[in-house]
């Protein structure tokens, strides 16, 4: 789910980068190391939306680096329990498959997938129905349901399944072509 | 246990039925009658009062020898009868209280009986048939009394009022009872050595032994209970079970209980429950009881067969199978129809108990596959039985559902720990009625688990024992394994199956599966243990035979490590002590195209087996790359791969920059990578290595595509570039003229200055690449200032040069200007090589390998560089000039924006104002130059002498104190300086003017006048002292 709130962060800036921009360079540096995060409470800094607040610096003892504290709205993006999403799948093994939607890694057992669908190996590994008619193979785009995350210190890491009304695959590029 | 009977008994028995009838009328006062006989002996009197009883009761009691076995029936079942029961007993109660006082006398038998009531009636029951039958009639009336007296007593206690502790007190034996003794006999002849004995009192009633006891537990010892040693010798006497020798042992009082109490431990043998064979070929083999026989001591297991199948059909044939070999058959299904294949007889039938079809095949039953074995209680231990995973899904067919789980589930639940549920648990009920109700635990007290129901309407909790809950997850919940082989992961349930869940680990992706009853939720990451020692999961550590590697799992005593080896993938298991130490040292290696790799930099592979994969750069050894892919699923996400088949993702092909992607820092490492990493690069003349770096690799005359100068000849003066070169002849392609023209080697001179430091710097060989663009060649003077002075400047010199000139609208008038006062500067006194100052000048050239500019000057210079390429001399000289510019591109004003005085030095500006008519006007008013000696005026303050260092874009210029410009540096405004008149004799920079920026020596004032001589042409030039200012003596 997406989110747009405000965060705030210390941001240290080198000395060097004083003078009539340092305002630009403090939001450069600030989106530089923001965006693409990840932290477990909010989830990945998708994108700083705008700068409300840049406090007074502090000039650290001994480096010469300023603190400041800097307030900014961004987006983020967090994926929950329960949440559907549609991701394309990256990665296909006899395990289940690999999805991501954005920065989210998804993971959909293949205890997770719909009995009927057999993991065919080959070139292109898939899993295929029986009858032949859904296909999921790399490249595809699968509606999923979350069913559970993890989150480390980089990455949200979730476990997701298609084994529901409604879930699968979504658009197949690959069987397109 | 054998009672036995002093002999008296017998004899007086028959005096007592004499008695019996005397007694029968006066049946009213059988107890006071009773009391009486007790006064001559306690055991007649009791079994004569009872038999007097007997007789009433039975109405029948003219002849007890007739009556004997029938009677002894009738009695028994009346017996059982509640009112007379009832009557009796309260008469018998009364006789049990005096017998108690008068123990001491010599009634061994109650004696017995008090001690060990409980015992007694287990015990009894096994041995009366045998005493029955080897009783003669008499006997038999005699036990029949036996019994009634027994059962009386027993029932008296049963169903009396509860035996309080004191009564039970009253029960233990003491000194004045018989002791217990222990005697050796014959291994595995103890149960027969206990009924020899009694036998032999039977035979031989004076005896003085009152039992013995054979304990099914107890090998090689029986307890004789007798008052005396001799009394116990006596009895064994004779006995060829017992040795002669043997010595007899007193057992304890405060121990004689504890031989005779029923060990409480019970061997809860229940179908279903997973047991391990002892004995034989199965030994170790997990079994299922699927029947118990506690009466033979038998159970039926299901084990999966160790059968040899092509020596079991040569035994069933006949033929000599050999002797016993050592080898064991490994466990695998019975199949059937291979059997018959192999000429094995099968037979099919119906099991008498269970009328369950088996194939029985030598005398061994199997079903399913599975062989039902019949064993001994004895040769399957039942505790504490783990059995694994694997083992449970052999035993696993198609078919089974989970209530075969829940079998195995049963013996589960035996091994949890103390602890097993905490509050908070989510927990379903596995058995009874409300099995699959879930709710969460709120108490545990011993064995009893409090839960609170999930569903509603039920009561706020309820109460489970411990064993009929089982743990329980749901997927998607995050869990760590407690126990197990699989102890320490962590990972996230997938999918639940019965009370089995299948996880899948947070690091290696796998699934794992494991019980629910082992894993406890945790929001914990981990592999289990991810460190032995002070190696730890990922380091790179150098091995034994001095290979590395990349720890990519680790076990419990030793580390998987991905090894150094490019082009395929190779994992070895090594010890800790196997590893020599961990890798630490950063190094960075060159990609194919020569970009620098370091570490966390993403690259790709463009070949071997990993082709494709991407990822960032863990480790960097010996040119070796351990990338991190988290989409390779194998080797943890690690990939070993060579770094020449790899790129840096975001560097160039030829170039080492990495737009954007990378930090500052990183960018400064590419650039200056070069320097280490080119080896390509060959050396060229000490001046001219700058500049035509890649060029050289043409294979030509390294002097060809050079930008160099005419040193002499008619066309003196004249740049150009070398289009070939024949023998001694040049044909150089003149910058001005657009013209071919032939020169001799000897009269060409590299463009560059001798600045070696410069040079050194310049040979970035940026600008080098495209020669086509005039402006890349400030690109390599923008290095310099890096280097030396400027610091920080540095980066922007690596700047595209050409947005430099796309936004110093005044680049272009550069060349112009060039061509305008072509050797005008190279006059020039600074370009000195060494002297900072001359760098400044060197600058305004930017252009000049366009300018026509004659070479007169560098030639003067008096470098020969014959290597150097049109451009690298021409960068050379220059290099200072763009500096000048730098302020003004966007690019290096987003880079350094902050750095006081950074780059600033106008060198370039000058020149700018100098080239364009329009600025040299405005030339007066900035005057203040690097390297002129000023006077600091501000308001109330003293005057101090200064050299301009720098002038930066806003105006302001950083100025050295001091006349030598040694002191502090400070920033000053212009308006606060104040140009030092220089004086006759004096060297002089010109400040405006044509000729700005040139260096001279005044050799004369005349009025407002000087008289200057150049220092590059020697001209003499009378300019106003105003445009003269004094340079500080470096």
């Amino acid at each position: 789910m997406f989110f747009h709130i405000q965060l705030e962060r210390n941001m240290q800036l080198h000395p060097r980068h004083f003078g009539p921009h340092l305002r630009d360079k403090l939001v450069a540096k600030l989106m530089k190391d923001v965006e693409g995060t990840c932290s477990g409470r909010h989830g990945f800094v998708v994108a700083i939306t705008g700068v409300d607040d840049i406090g007074k610096g502090l000039i650290r003892e001994g480096t010469g680096f300023v603190t400041f504290p800097v307030k900014y709205q961004c987006v983020v993006f967090r994926p929950f329990k329960g949440e559907i999403l549609e991701a394309v799948v990256t990665m296909v093994n006899k395990m289940g498959f690999f999805a991501e939607a954005g920065p989210v890694q998804i993971f959909v057992s293949n205890h997770l997938i719909p009995d009927d669908m057999e993991f065919q190996s080959g070139d292109v590994p898939n899993y295929t129905t029986s009858d032949g008619s859904v296909k999921i193979q790399k490249e595809c785009e699968v509606r999923l349901k979350i069913i559970g995350t993890r989150v480390d210190a980089t990455e949200i890491f979730c476990i997701g399944t298609i084994k529901d009304d409604f879930l699968g695959v979504t658009s197949d590029p690959g069987a397109a072509a | 246990m054998a009672r036995g009977r002093r002999d008296d008994d017998e004899e007086e028995f028959d005096e007592e039925e004499e008695e019996e009838d005397l007694e029968e009328e006066e049946e009213e006062e059988y107890g006071g009658k009773g009391r009486k006989k007790r006064g001559r002996s306690d055991f007649i009197d009791d079994a004569a009062v009872e038999d007097d009883e007997e007789d009433e009761e039975d109405e029948d009691d003219d002849d007890d020898e007739d009556f004997g076995g029938s009677r002894k029936k009738k009695k028994k079942k009346k017996k059982m009868k509640g009112s007379e029961f009832i009557d009796f007993e309260a008469e018998v109660d009364t006789d049990e209280e005096e017998e108690e006082d008068e123990d001491a006398e010599d009634d061994f038998i109650d004696d017995g009986r008090g001690a060990d009531l409980g015992e007694e009636e287990v015990g009894r029951r096994p041995h009366r048939p045998t005493t029955f039958l080897t009783e003669d009639q008499e006997d038999v009336e005699e036990m029949e009394r036996q019994v009634y007296e027994r059962y009386a007593k027993s029932s008296h206690v049963e169903y009396g009022e509860e035996a309080t502790e004191v009564e039970q007190q009253a029960l233990l034996p003491s000194v004045k009872d018989p002791k217990l003794w222990m005697v050796k006999c014959a291994i595995g002849h103890e149960r027969e050595t206990a009924i020899c004995l009694m036998q032999k009192y039977i035979d031989r009633p004076e005896l003085q032994i009152r039992s013995a006891i054979a304990l099914d537990h107890l090998k090689n010892y029986i307890y004789v209970e007798a008052d005396k040693e001799a009394h116990v010798k006596e009895a064994c006497k004779g006995l060829r079970n017992i040795f002669n020798s043997a010595k007899v042992m007193l057992v304890p009082i405060k121990e004689m209980t504890d031989v005779l109490s029923v060990e409480s431990k019970i061997v809860d043998l229940a179908r279903d429950t997973w047991v391990r064979m002892k004995l034989g070929i199965y030994k170790g083999d997990l079994a299922k009881v699927v029947d118990v026989d506690n009466v033979r001591q038998k159970v039926t297991v299901k084990l999966i067969p160790r059968i040899d199948l092509q020596n079991l059909a040569a035994k069933l044939e006949g033929r000599d199978v050999g002797r016993k070999k050592a080898f064991v058959p490994p466990p695998r299904f019975f199949n059937i129809d291979e059997a018959r294949e192999m000429h094995i007889r099968v037979e099919r039938r119906r099991d008498r108990d269970s009328g369950e079809y088996f194939e029985t095949v030598d005398n061994m039953m199997f079903k399913d596959g599975f062989l039902y074995k019949t064993v001994s209680m004895k040769s399957i231990s039942s505790q504490s039985i783990q059995p694994t995973f694997d083992e449970l899904e052999k035993f696993r067919k198609p078919g089974d559902d989970a209530d075969g789980d829940m079998a195995s589930l049963s013996t589960l639940f035996v091994n949890r720990k103390k602890g097993h549920f905490m509050k908070g648990d989510a927990v379903v009920v596995v058995r009874g009625d409300l099995k699959n109700l879930m709710g969460w635990v709120e108490k545990v007290e011993e064995e009893n688990v409090h839960i609170r129901p999930k569903m509603e309407g039920l009561p706020k909790t309820l109460a489970f024992n411990e064993k009929e809950l089982c743990k329980y997850f749901k997927p998607g919940d995050h869990v760590k394994v407690v126990s197990g082989v699989q102890e320490g992961a962590t990972g996230m349930v997938v999918k639940v199956e019965g009370h089995v869940l299948i996880i899948l680990s947070d690091t290696t992706k796998e699934d794992i599966r494991v019980f629910a009853d082992n894993v406890v939720e945790s929001s914990e990451v981990t592999t289990g243990i991810t460190r032995i020692g002070d190696y730890e999961l990922h380091d790179l550590v150098l091995l034994d035979n001095m290979s590395f590697g990349v720890i990519i799992r680790v076990e419990n005593d030793a580390f998987q490590v991905l090894k150094g080896v490019p082009d395929r993938p190779e994992v070895t298991l090594v010890k800790l002590r196997e590893i020599k130490s961990k890798i630490e040292r950063r190094s960075n290696a060159q990609d194919r195209s020569r970009n620098m790799v370091s570490t966390k930099d993403i690259v790709r592979v463009l070949e071997g087996p990993c082709k494709g994969k991407q990822g960032p750069v863990e480790h960097i050894h010996r040119g070796i790359l351990f990338i991190y892919d988290r989409h390779h699923l194998e080797h943890a996400g690690f990939i070993c791969v060579k770094a020449q088949s790899c790129i840096v993702v975001g560097g160039s092909h030829r170039n080492r920059e990495k737009p954007g992607l990378n930090t500052l820092n990183s960018k400064l490492e590419n650039l200056k990578s070069p320097f280490r990493d080119s080896p390509e690069r060959p050396p060229r003349g000490p001046a001219g290595r700058f500049g035509g770096g890649f060029r050289g690799g043409r294979g030509h005359d390294p002097l060809v595509g050079r930008t160099i100068k005419i040193r002499s000849g008619p066309l003196k003066g004249y740049r150009g570039r070398v289009k070939e070169v024949t023998g001694i002849l040049v044909r150089v392609e003149l910058d001005s003229q657009m013209k071919v023209v032939t020169v001799n080697k000897n009269d060409i001179a590299d463009g560059a200055v001798p600045s070696t430091p410069f040079r050194e710097t310049a040979r970035y060989g940026m600008g080098s690449e495209t020669p086509m663009h005039p402006s890349r060649t400030p690109l390599h003077p923008y290095q310099t200032p890096m280097r030396d002075p400027g610091a920080t400047p540095i980066h922007d010199g690596m700047r595209t040069p050409m947005v430099n000139r796309a936004w110093a609208p005044m680049s272009p008038p550069r060349d112009n200007w060039e061509d305008g006062n072509p050797g005008s500067w190279g006059a020039s006194p600074q370009y000195q090589p060494g002297t900072p100052t001359a760098r400044p000048y060197e600058a305004p050239t930017p252009g000049s390998g366009w300018a026509n500019t004659p070479g007169g000057n560098y030639s003067d210079s008096g470098i020969t560089r014959e290597g150097s390429p049109l451009y690298g001399s021409a960068v050379s000289p220059y290099l200072p000039s763009t500096p000048g510019i730098q302020p003004m591109t966007p690019s290096s004003a987003s880079y350094l924006p902050g750095t006081p005085g950074g780059q600033p030095m106008t060198p370039g500006n000058m020149g700018l104002d100098m080239m364009s008519p329009a600025i040299g006007g405005e030339g007066e008013g900035n005057w203040v130059m690097p390297d002129i000696l000023v006077n600091i005026i501000r308001p109330a303050e003293y005057p101090h002498i200064g050299v301009v260092r720098e002038v930066t874009m806003d105006g302001s210029c950083r100025v050295a104190l001091g006349s030598m410009g040694d002191d502090e540096v400070v920033t000053v405004l212009q308006g606060e300086l104040e140009p030092v008149r220089p004086k006759k004799s004096d060297i002089i920079k010109i400040t405006s003017g044509g000729q700005r920026g040139l260096t001279g020596k005044l050799i004369g004032i005349d009025g407002n006048d000087g008289i200057v001589k150049l220092d590059d042409t020697y001209e003499v030039k009378i300019l106003e002292m105003s445009s003269l200012a004094k340079l500080a003596a470096l």
